[in-house]
């Protein structure tokens, strides 16, 4: 027992290092059990899924390193992607419904911010409430029925360049932007700054508010995004789109290294957990195991992670 | 291994103790090969009070904790009146008698302070539920003794000023009725009125027979209450003296191995220009009416009992309390910031007090710590200049004499006093016209004040304006060209150089009282 938690400690050091080599288990373990899962088809498709985890999982990862949490990504994944689609429909202008698809993301951002930053609100409640409620607009404007999607967004989501998925090179050119903005701007050291310690950053100079609205909003504008990818994927926004993805998101974020308690995580990591999810989700398939196992086992790999971050913690504080 | 020579003018232990409660006998004790203790003998009667001094880091709390059996010695033997004893755990120590008041408090906000004073042991009625009658009254008492008899027992904890946690702390040691008591820095954010009554406790505690340990960095406190001073420096015990046969500079150069830690130097200061001006500045709830000015290059103390309203007066100036009515003006020019982040970027930066809650990032590195407050001023277009703050870091390292392996190190591993260097590294780094400290000193050892009062002054010397918030009369006569006196919320008055004494500036704190 002792040996199996200080096993357990010493993994949570390396995190990145860990989660990769628990990658290329899984792929090993993988490619043996299954003949499908070396088949480029197979490969593309992991791609493919975990990128749209991947791309929200960025700005949780940022919202999380400040020390908040956004509950809401899956419910700003299905209005995104709804309010883009009835633009469409309803204009015939695609761009006009693709930039109010973002922009609804990014509205949902900014009001969690808001909630958090002006009412003071907790964000886990704040977001747990913007969570219903924007599941429920996308029913109401649908009345809980799939509208059809296309064009630009399904290339994005379902199309190729050079045989590559364009979601998943999307994913690739954002993590790399996003890893530069938050090891080398002034903002993205801040969000570090403020998830080690509020208080004391605050009376360093960073600006706690500006810089917690900025993560949530820019959060919410990836969660716009990733619904434009996914029902651009599936050719249609169903209301429902996106139902139970920030369990996804927070478990990429979490398995990739990033403290729940905040300060510490790299955008690298994000993307490997992103990685895993999506390789733990085609296992499940090429092995013919049950759809509902795979409900479990997304439940316990988030207790692994946060147990991992927890022994870790408590390392240091005792 | 340092060469003490160990000198001894106490002579025989109290008469009529033959006995000692605690004999240690070449307690020693090191952390991952390095010593921290190295063969330390100590003998404690009862009824007597020994001030325990040192320097962070010279080995007190680690030998505190091997006597309360927090931590095992490697080597070396403790006897606990005459029977050899060897504790594996607090629990032992407390069993066999042992209290240990922590300098951190641990009071549990959302409880009653009864409930915290028996936490762990509430007394039960017959039927098994707690007997809050007996809790109730015997805490009114308990209280009482540690001079804390204004606190109403039923009162939530979490509302009470850290002194009067601090002392509920102590009454909880004192319910378990010990044999040795160990204070560690009990008066830090006691109130003077507060640590005479609690004074008089330890007295009272003393005559009874009880074996009592004082730690504190306040060498006055030291002088006045304690009947034998034992000094440890790295890990070995340098002198024991008598309180009326020493005096505060010998212990200071017992502690540090050095002469007297700081001398006030008269410096030049620009009459004429008036760096930063309050007038009639109230915020409503805790300052009324305060008007003072700044001059450039001035070091300004900023006196007051707690709860007097110093955080509360930096705070205003440095844009985390807002401003009901009145004007500040910094550099003859309105400055009305919102939030810190206003102030840090118009020159007005703090070292703000409790270095663990409002200073240090934790889990950043050293480097980074200091370069928080310098991000924007240093920035590109784009990108922050991490290139230019390595050397950046580097010459403040130098000036400032942080000792470190490397800046990339966490700023957690670093000792109190290097730590708090590195956020007076951080403030400089930002380039200030106005420089706040709140207890820029708190908590630091003896060696590492030295350093940061050479900062201050030589700061100054350079043309910055300095406002220090002290709570300690000492430093404030060791660093300030003038001091300006809070005393409930109003300013009682401005010393000039030549008319401040520790009299006066307590006269003048006094003033609403």
């Amino acid at each position: 027992m002792n040996t199996g938690l200080s096993t357990l400690k010493r993994l949570g050091r390396h995190r990145e290092a860990s989660v990769l080599l628990m990658l290329f288990v899984v792929a090993a373990y993988l490619s043996f059990a299954s003949e499908y899962f070396l088949a480029p088809r197979n490969l593309l498709n992991i791609g493919r899924q975990a990128s749209v985890v991947a791309i929200v999982a960025l700005g949780q990862a940022l919202v999380i390193i400040g020390r908040g949490i956004d509950l809401s990504v899956g419910s700003v994944i299905g209005l995104s992607a709804v309010v883009a689609a009835v633009v469409i429909r309803d204009t015939g202008l695609e761009s006009v419904g693709l930039i109010a698809g973002l922009l609804t993301g990014l509205g949902c951002g900014i009001v969690n911010g808001l909630l958090y930053t002006r009412l003071k609100i907790n964000p886990f409640i704040a977001t747990l409430g913007t969570l219903s409620v924007a599941r429920g607009i996308a029913l109401l404007m649908t009345g809980g029925i799939p509208v059809p999607m296309g064009g630009f967004a399904e290339f994005v989501g379902a199309g190729r360049i050079a045989g590559i998925p364009v979601s998943f090179l999307l994913m690739i050119v954002l993590a790399v932007v996003v890893h530069v903005f938050s090891v080398r701007t002034v903002r993205g050291r801040e969000i570090y700054a403020i998830g080690d310690n509020p208080k004391a950053s605050r009376l360093a100079g960073v600006d706690l508010k500006a810089t917690r609205l900025f993560i949530f909003a820019f959060c919410g504008l990836l969660a716009g995004l990733g619904g434009l990818i996914l029902s651009g994927n599936l050719a249609s926004a169903d209301p429902n789109l996106g139902v139970g993805y920030e369990l996804d998101v927070i478990a990429a974020v979490i398995l990739g290294g990033t403290a729940l308690s905040g300060g510490r995580g790299s955008i690298a990591g994000v993307v490997i957990g992103a990685l895993l999810m999506a390789l733990l989700n085609n296992a499940f398939v090429l092995l013919g195991i049950s759809a509902y196992w795979q409900v479990v086992t997304k439940g316990l790999v988030i207790i692994f992670a946060v147990a991992l971050d927890g022994l870790q913690r408590g390392s240091e504080d005792d | 291994m340092p060469s003490n020579v160990i000198e001894n003018t106490t002579g025989a232990p109290r008469a009529g103790h033959a006995q000692p409660l605690v004999r240690a006998r070449a307690v020693a004790k090191a952390f991952s090969g390095n010593a921290v203790l190295h063969s330390v003998d100590l003998d404690l009667h009862p009824g007597e009070v020994v001030g325990l001094l040192g320097e962070n880091g010279a080995g007190k709390s680690t030998l505190m904790h091997i006597l309360s059996g927090g931590l095992t010695a490697d080597s070396g033997t403790i006897d606990l009146a005459g029977e050899p004893v060897r504790f594996g755990n607090v629990g032992d120590g407390i069993a066999a008698g042992i209290s240990f008041v922590h300098q951190e408090l641990s009071v549990v906000g959302a409880l009653s302070v009864a409930e915290n004073l028996y936490l762990g042991r509430f007394p039960r009625t017959p039927f098994g539920f707690v007997d809050k009658a007996l809790m109730r009254a015997s805490s009114k008492a308990l209280l009482e003794r540690v001079g804390a008899g204004a606190l109403d027992p039923e009162q939530e904890a979490g509302g009470l000023r850290a002194g009067e946690q601090q002392l509920i702390e102590i009454a909880k040691a004192a319910g378990r009725q010990p044999r040795l008591l160990i204070l560690d820095e009990p008066t830090s954010s006691l109130t003077p009125h507060e640590v005479e009554s609690f004074f008089s406790y330890v007295r009272n505690a003393r005559d009874a027979g009880t074996a009592i340990i004082f730690i504190t960095h306040r060498l006055e406190e030291a002088l006045g209450l304690c009947d034998r001073l034992v000094v440890l420096r790295n890990g070995a015990i340098v002198s024991e003296r008598r309180p009326a046969e020493t005096s505060r500079e010998q212990l200071i150069a017992d502690m540090t191995g050095k002469p007297a830690i700081y001398d006030y130097k008269p410096r030049t200061i620009d009459e004429k220009t008036v760096a930063l001006s309050l007038k009639n500045v109230s915020d409503g709830t805790h300052l009324e009416d305060i008007s003072l000015e700044v001059r450039r290059g001035e070091v300004l103390g900023l006196f007051g009992l707690v709860g007097a309203g110093r955080t509360e007066l930096l705070d205003v100036i440095h844009g985390v309390r807002s401003v009901k009515s009145g004007q500040l003006t910094l550099n003859q020019q309105h400055f009305a910031p919102r939030d810190p982040s206003e102030a840090v970027k118009s020159g007005v930066v703090l070292v703000p007090e409790g270095r663990k809650t409002a200073g240090i990032l934790p889990q950043h590195s050293v480097r980074d710590n200091a370069a928080i407050s310098s991000l924007r001023r240093f920035a590109g277009r784009f990108f922050s200049d991490r290139s230019g703050e390595a050397g950046r870091m580097a010459a403040f390292a130098k000036s400032l004499g942080i000792r470190m392996a490397s800046d990339t190190q966490p700023i957690s591993t670093l000792s109190g006093g290097n730590q708090q260097k590195v956020i007076f590294a951080r403030a400089l780094m930002a380039e200030p016209q106005l420089l706040l400290l709140d207890e820029p000193t708190h908590g630091v050892d003896v060696g590492a004040k030295a350093d940061l009062y050479t900062i201050i002054a030589q700061a100054a010397e350079r043309g910055l304006t300095v406002l220090m918030a002290s709570s300690e009369v000492p430093e404030i006569l060791a660093l300030c060209d003038r001091v300006a006196v809070l005393s409930k919320g109003r300013l009682a008055g401005i010393l000039e150089r030549a008319e401040m004494s520790e009299d006066r500036i307590l006269t003048l704190a006094f003033r609403e009282h």
